[in-house]
């Protein structure tokens, strides 16, 4: 054991002493993940932030909302008429987020000065947390802009403060002086309302238009009232399908991260025998099994780290959640088998280091693509998807979705799991065959 | 100690060792000479189980052959190409093989080592920067580090400087001291005749001959040339015994100069070997 943990340790020292793959190998996978998932994944960088809109409502303050919404310059709105149509909207990646005017809007209006607030409901995709805060705020700018139509609309407000006497007067906390103080205010609110209506119903003829900036709150109105109640829930994961396209690009990124260990050593036992550095080993008291496995646990290990990178930072930078924890650690150590046995073949089926970067790369290269690596298996015309059960990759995918986004009952993640095994033990028998089994006969 | 009995070995239509036999005496340097392609490299990877032969038998320290990894423990190689990690410093490519070997403290050995062959000042110095000389030196570090009884030298001083190949020369000599016994190959007759205790002149695969320089010379150089000049007239005259001919020649009187030209590796060597070129 201390032979191959020798070996192990001096392929991994040299594989980080070589910037190329450890661009390849590391940083190349990631950057790849981080790409697709942009271009998969809606706006990411986009000016407009696409809103599934929803009126449930047919209040006043509730078509107010939903014209200033369409006419913000941040959002880009689409209306659904259903909260589940809205919903899936952004389910499938195609709305940011999905802003629902309740049917209780006019409910909480008349309440106002009664506490409650008015309500707003917000659903966003949780890849898109960092949007969010912005769709919140938006939202209350956007509520607070309906007010001076609300306290002008004298009806409305004789609605909202009778309804506010009758809960004050019912309440048991307070006591008559201050009972009564409440009904001079109102009594003062109702008065001033009926006054601005009268201003409004001049002013029609003399077109003056309110003015929604001086309307909007400040900081501290907000903090002494709040009479909007925005409500933002992420979207819940619904099993067997992707939170966001982040989930389906870093399963792929794996592919890249593999194919990266592969190439960069099988040129590192490549280059071991033409540099002749493969004799010396050769002639250590260690068998040949020792040696490959030496060999093999350093490429094992640059792929579990490869891996390892890839899932955390899907998880910490991009908020995907694992489904299976326990069973993505399986995929993640039956792929890193599987590449490492293929990193042994095709050490053992190129002669030079020319082969091994060249043709082996370019072999590399096509199974990735076919297996998923750079399109998902699902965009795949139905002839590709069947080329693609030819290609060590396509196994690696399916292994690491099940666990990392899939939700895939257990039984059908063993196929994947058994086939990348079979595909390292054979790349494991082959390889060793081909660089020439030490001391033979 | 090292036995190579009646070794073939043939690479397709080429036969690159032709029965040859070969006894190797503990704690003696052995000289493996002969021309390009005469076949001391495949019997260097031969005797260390690199290459399997077509027939014949070898063993090591009466062990048996160095397809057992025990009697490979006790083999150290030093190969003709620099067979180091040039991305690697010189002490990380020497702690590497003490831990391949399973060297118990190696890091005390590496630091030993890298003081004989003068690297200690470039110890953390990657060897991809290093010089001829210097490679040449930590490859036979290298094959040292886990203290073999039985070293094998493939040409270790091929394309270094004076300096270098003087510190390697002083380095295989200590080794020898110590006991080790050690087979050198080599194209550099001096150096065969400097540090070898015996040399065998080997080629088309087949040992010609093998013996002490002197052995060899008295067997193979021919007679010495003795050129006596008087006045303006140079006589050579070809010898067994120079010292007796030249106490000929001043006896019968006018002698103003005497020159002799002894036989010596080299002469031995073309005259086994022949002067066509190899390729």
């Amino acid at each position: 054991m201390r032979a191959v943990l020798a070996l192990a340790q001096k392929d991994l020292r040299l594989l980080f002493r070589d910037k190329g793959d450890v661009f390849f190998t590391f940083v190349f996978p990631m950057l790849l993940a981080v790409f697709f998932g942009f271009v998969f994944g809606a706006s990411g960088g986009a000016s407009k932030i696409d809103l599934a809109l929803v009126v449930e409502s047919d209040s006043k303050i509730a078509a107010g909302m939903a014209a200033d919404l369409a006419a913000d310059a941040s959002f880009e709105v689409k209306r659904f008429d259903t909260r589940d149509a809205a919903i899936d909207a952004v389910r499938a990646g195609k709305s940011t987020a999905a802003v629902i005017l309740p049917s209780t809007m006019q409910d909480g209006v008349e309440g106002l000065f009664g506490g409650g607030g008015i309500p707003i409901d917000a659903v966003v995709d949780p890849a898109r947390r960092a949007e969010a805060g912005l769709i919140q705020g938006k939202l209350n700018e956007l509520a607070f802009r309906q007010f001076p139509k609300l306290f002008a609309d004298t009806a409305q407000m004789k609605r909202m403060l009778a309804r506010a006497r009758k809960s004050f007067a019912q309440s048991s906390d307070l006591t008559p002086m201050q009972k009564l103080e409440a009904g001079a205010l109102f009594s003062a609110v109702e008065s001033f309302s009926t006054s601005m209506g009268a201003k409004k119903d001049d002013a029609k003829d003399g077109a003056t238009k309110p003015d929604t900036a001086a309307a909007a709150p400040t900081d501290s109105d907000r903090n002494s009232w709040s009479p909007i109640a925005v409500h933002i829930a992420e979207l819940p994961p619904r099993a067997g399908q992707p939170r966001s396209s982040w989930d389906v690009t870093f399963p792929q990124g794996f592919v890249w991260g593999l194919a990266g260990c592969v190439v960069a050593f099988a040129s590192s036992v490549v280059s071991e025998r033409t540099r002749g550095t493969l004799a010396r080993l050769r002639l250590a008291p260690i068998t040949g099994m020792q040696l490959m496995a030496g060999k093999g646990l350093a490429c094992f290990a640059a792929a579990l780290l490869v891996e390892a990178l890839l899932v955390g930072l899907a998880v910490v930078g991009f908020h995907s959640s694992i489904a299976q924890p326990a069973m993505l650690v399986v995929a993640c150590a039956a792929s890193a088998f599987a590449f490492s046995g293929l990193a042994m073949l095709l050490a053992g089926l190129c002669r030079t280091e020319a082969e091994a970067h060249g043709a082996g790369r370019g072999a590399i290269l096509i199974l990735a693509l076919v297996g998923g690596g750079s399109i998902p298996l699902f965009f795949m015309p139905p002839l590709l998807r069947t080329l693609s059960f030819g290609s060590p990759f396509r196994w690696v995918v399916a292994a690491v979705e099940g666990p990392f986004w899939r939700d895939t009952p257990l039984a059908d993640q063993v196929t994947p799991l058994v086939v990348l095994v079979a595909i390292g033990l054979f790349g494991f028998i082959v390889g060793i065959r081909g660089i020439g089994r030490p001391f033979g006969r | 100690m090292l036995t190579l009995r009646d070794i073939r070995k043939r690479f397709g239509a080429t036969t690159a060792v032709d029965g040859l036999s070969l006894e190797v005496r503990s704690g003696e340097v052995f000289g493996l000479l002969g021309p390009n392609g005469a076949g001391k490299s495949t019997t260097i990877a031969i005797t260390t189980g690199l290459l399997a032969p077509d027939s014949g038998s070898v063993d090591i320290l009466g062990l048996g052959s160095p397809a057992d990894p025990r009697v490979r423990m006790h083999l150290g190689l030093a190969p003709q190409e620099i067979t180091l990690y040039g991305e690697l410093t010189a002490r990380e490519n020497l702690m590497f093989f003490a831990r391949l070997y399973g060297i118990a403290s190696p890091r005390a050995r590496v630091d030993e080592l890298l003081a004989q062959v003068e690297l200690d000042t470039r110890a953390n110095d990657r060897v991809a920067a290093f010089s001829g000389g210097m490679k040449r030196r930590l490859n036979l570090a290298a094959a040292i580090v886990h203290d073999p009884r039985l070293v094998l030298l493939d040409e270790p001083t091929a394309g270094v400087d004076p300096q270098s190949r003087n510190r390697i020369l002083e380095l295989v000599r200590t080794l020898a001291d110590a006991g080790k016994t050690i087979v050198y190959t080599t194209h550099y007759m001096e150096e065969a005749a400097k540090i070898c205790d015996r040399v065998g002149i080997v080629d088309h695969g087949r040992m010609l001959d093998i013996g002490t320089v002197s052995e060899l010379v008295a067997r193979h150089g021919g007679q010495s040339a003795v050129t006596v000049t008087r006045g303006e007239v140079d006589e050579r005259v070809l010898t067994r015994d120079p010292v007796a001919e030249i106490a000929h020649q001043f006896a019968a009187g006018g002698v103003t100069g005497v020159r002799v030209e002894r036989p010596d590796l080299e002469t031995v060597f073309l005259a086994l070997t022949g002067r066509s070129l190899r390729e």
